[in-house]
């Protein structure tokens, strides 16, 4: 592991002020790109043909970047085969290429300790017991065995005793529910699910119930897409569950398989903030330039985390905005960013009609 | 005319109407037709901006029709006298809007009666361009024996329409060829397909390194021109450039005239089309297919590429360029395939391109033209002589 990162994991989570996390950011990305340029031949020749061969720069929007594509369309890998331990794949519909990730022991393990050290931050040093917002059929039936189902067991291992919340067709078991809250008699415990999840199984079903959660924490991930479609923003979000349920520390996060481990988590202000090793960096999307904090841009996710590939510095898909720069007064420190949702797809039509053959 | 009829059975029995329609080819009311067009064009208020549709009333004035007839004509033997083939139907591409009235034109020329099956949806441009095209029709009382309209694709409809059509031209790809083909027009009929194609251009390195300001600016406006009219995704479309000769310097200069120019025409991608461009050129470094990439901006990347023959083959359009080097015109068909269509050039002798063409014609290529016509249309396309086929011969003796 680089230094850098041993550096920045040593550090209480998501207390790395601007200034203290630029130098170990900006040394742990030059170090990073070093190695993956050594290691790794498609990333040294996109290095050389793109970014005139350099690994070293003075400040951290000038490291070198991949399209978030090139995982879906390349082998970038910094390991040799036999080390690899476990290759990840991102959700896709059918059909659409997938990202694969190349995962060493190594990086699986610095990976699962950069979450571990993110979610204590709000889940404290002790596991909780968990509530799931799903049902344990996503993950033991293995034709639903998805990335829902693989997001649910690898957050399962930060709770204990854990109920299902949701039945096979996803309604609300309320029986065990209640049964869940009894046992507790008010001590903290753990809830996660996909967002869209939450609010459609759990609250829209559960509003009325009188349940109290006030002892919860929920995290929620998934993405507001299909959220907007109805209408619910992050705040209508937050407060809706404030008020049916009086649950009050939810945190959303924002991450992608291709940096996994390093998840931008919500502070209590409803902004995402990235864990000591990581960091955003918002771009033009027609100039590629990065944009005064405020604006709207390309989201580039920087992360120490990634050893056995090349995944330390990728340009998404996604836009954002940084809304606040934060010392951490409040716990959470660095750039707090809202995610605006996706760059409009557009293709451009080829010579080649596709057609599609009414019946 | 009109647009299409309000049923499907109407429509089936239009097109059975019009099967008798054809008349001699080249007669004046087809040639007043066509340039009485080529005026409509220019004269109207919204056509007349579009420098696409500018070239068309170009090609279809009717000076240029008379030509293009005469020539046509000459080639025709003694005691071979032309005749239509009769009904005609058009399925031009959906991305190129004015190959449904180049297709027609001609074929309306040779006489024939025409349906012209139009997208389901037409971009605002094309909508102007088709209400000049009906109000001509209409005007030149022309529109009983040419249909613009639409129909879905596999029913029994298509099938109808097939059953009374003497010629049948798919532009749209190798897809859409193979799809339509399946269904059968009249046993003596004829299916003319345009299947999918690539372009690329070819520059003489010495030539631009001895070219002037004037003559370097003016070959990137035409280079703009070929490559960006239509989103680079024409067939014609260059989309990889070769250097004959050795010039670095020579290389950045062009593409810079060439970024200029997109500046001054207001080319604008669409962000997400950039990105694209972004990714290929990722791939491309990071399959060795090319040595260095640059984004001279979100309209314009290009990659140096040591594997034109892949370059070929990948496109995202909206200014994506391979950039290739070959230090003799021979290398030429050792990446160009039954897939190249235009080659346009820059530099070259006359007696040059001739070789040119004899060393690729085993293997591909349809058109050696210069840079800035890459898009012109003509009447060899893909090296079918469009009215040749679009007319059928009585031998009289």
């Amino acid at each position: 592991m680089i230094a850098q990162l041993e550096e920045c994991l040593a550090a209480t989570p998501y207390s790395l002020e601007p200034e203290a996390r630029q130098r170990l950011m900006l040394e742990g990305l030059n170090a990073l790109t070093a190695k993956h340029y050594e290691r790794c031949l498609p990333y040294r020749r996109i290095i050389d043909g793109y970014w005139r061969g350099k690994t070293e720069f003075e400040e951290i929007g000038g490291a070198p970047y991949l399209p978030v594509s090139i995982f879906k369309t390349q082998i970038m890998q910094s390991v040799p085969d036999t080390e690899v331990r476990l290759t990840l794949t991102s959700s896709g519909t059918t059909g659409q290429a997938v990202s694969r990730i190349p995962l060493d022991a190594e990086t699986s393990s610095i990976q699962q300790r950069a979450l571990a050290s993110s979610l204590r931050h709000v889940l404290g040093p002790d596991r909780l017991p968990m509530l799931v917002i799903d049902t344990d059929e996503v993950f033991k039936d293995p034709k639903m065995m998805s990335a829902r189902g693989a997001g649910v067991l690898g957050l399962m291992r930060y709770g204990r005793t854990h109920s299902f919340a949701l039945d096979a067709p996803l309604e609300p078991d309320i029986k065990g529910i209640r049964q869940f809250l009894d046992q507790l008699e008010g001590r903290p415990f753990f809830m996660f699910g996909f967002t869209f999840l939450v609010w459609t199984g759990f609250y829209e079903k559960l509003r009325k119930e009188g349940l109290d959660l006030s002892a919860g924490i929920l995290i929620h991930s998934g993405g507001w897409k299909r959220m907007a479609d109805r209408a619910v923003s992050n705040p209508v979000f937050r407060t809706a569950l404030g008020q049916a349920f009086g649950l009050t520390r939810i945190h959303n996060f924002y991450g992608m398989v291709e940096q996994i481990g390093s998840i931008f988590l919500e502070g209590p202000d409803g902004l995402l903030y990235p864990p000591n090793f990581a960091d955003v960096i918002v771009r033009d999307p027609r100039t590629l330039e990065p944009v005064p904090d405020g604006s709207t841009g390309l989201v580039q996710l920087l992360s120490l985390l990634p050893h056995s590939y090349p995944g330390h510095s990728i340009l998404t898909e996604d836009l954002g905005v940084i809304e606040r720069i934060s010392d951490g007064a409040d716990g959470w420190a660095g750039k707090g960013l809202r995610i605006e949702g996706r760059l409009p797809r557009s293709e451009l039509r080829g010579c080649s009609d596709v057609i599609a053959m009414a019946a | 005319m009109s647009l299409a009829e309000a049923t499907d059975e109407a429509l089936v029995e239009r097109v059975k109407r019009m099967a008798g329609m054809a008349r001699e080819p080249f007669l004046p009311a087809a040639i007043d037709l066509l340039s009485g067009m080529s005026r409509a064009i220019l004269a109207d208020s919204e056509t007349k901006l579009v420098p696409q549709y500018v070239a068309l009333a170009y090609w279809m004035r009717g000076a240029a029709v008379k030509k293009l007839a005469k020539a046509f004509l000459n080639t025709i033997p003694d005691g071979e006298i032309l005749a239509p083939r009769g009904l005609a139907l058009h399925l031009p591409p959906t991305n190129v809007d004015t190959i449904f009235v180049y297709s027609w034109a001609l074929s309306a020329l040779a006489g024939n009666a025409n349906v012209v099956r139009l997208p389901a949806t037409l971009s605002p441009q094309a909508q102007s361009l088709l209400r000049v095209v009906s109000k001509t029709l209409a005007d030149e009382q022309q529109a009983e024996r040419n249909l613009f309209g639409t129909y879905d694709h596999g029913g029994e409809t298509e099938r109808e329409i097939c059953r009374n059509v003497d010629l049948r031209i798919i532009w749209g790809g190798d897809a859409k060829v193979e799809k339509v083909s399946q269904i059968p027009i009249r046993p003596d009929g004829l299916t003319i397909g345009f299947p999918d194609r690539q372009s690329l251009t070819l520059i003489s390195a010495a030539a631009y390194c001895s070219a002037d300001d004037e003559a370097r600016d003016d070959l990137a406006a035409r280079l703009f021109n070929d490559a960006y009219w239509f989103d680079q995704m024409g067939c014609s479309s260059p989309r990889l450039i070769v250097w004959l000769g050795d010039n670095p310097e020579c290389r950045d200069d062009l593409y810079n005239r060439l970024e200029a120019v997109i500046q001054q025409k207001s080319y604008i991608a669409d962000p997400a089309v950039g990105m694209a461009k972004f990714g290929l050129a990722n791939d491309f470094l990071a399959e060795g297919v090319a040595a260095s990439a640059r984004r001279y901006s979100n309209e314009l990347q290009v990659a140096e590429v040591s594997q034109p023959k892949v370059a070929l083959q990948r496109t995202t359009g909206g200014g994506f360029f391979g950039d290739a080097q070959i230090l003799s015109l021979d290398e030429v068909r050792n990446f160009v395939s039954r897939k190249v269509q235009t080659i346009t050039h820059f530099g070259f002798s006359h007696e040059e391109l001739i070789s040119l063409a004899r060393s690729i014609a085993g293997v591909g290529g349809y058109r050696i033209v210069p840079v800035g016509e890459a898009l012109q249309f003509e009447s060899t396309w893909d090296g079918v002589p469009l009215l040749s086929h679009m007319t059928r011969r009585i031998v009289v003796r």
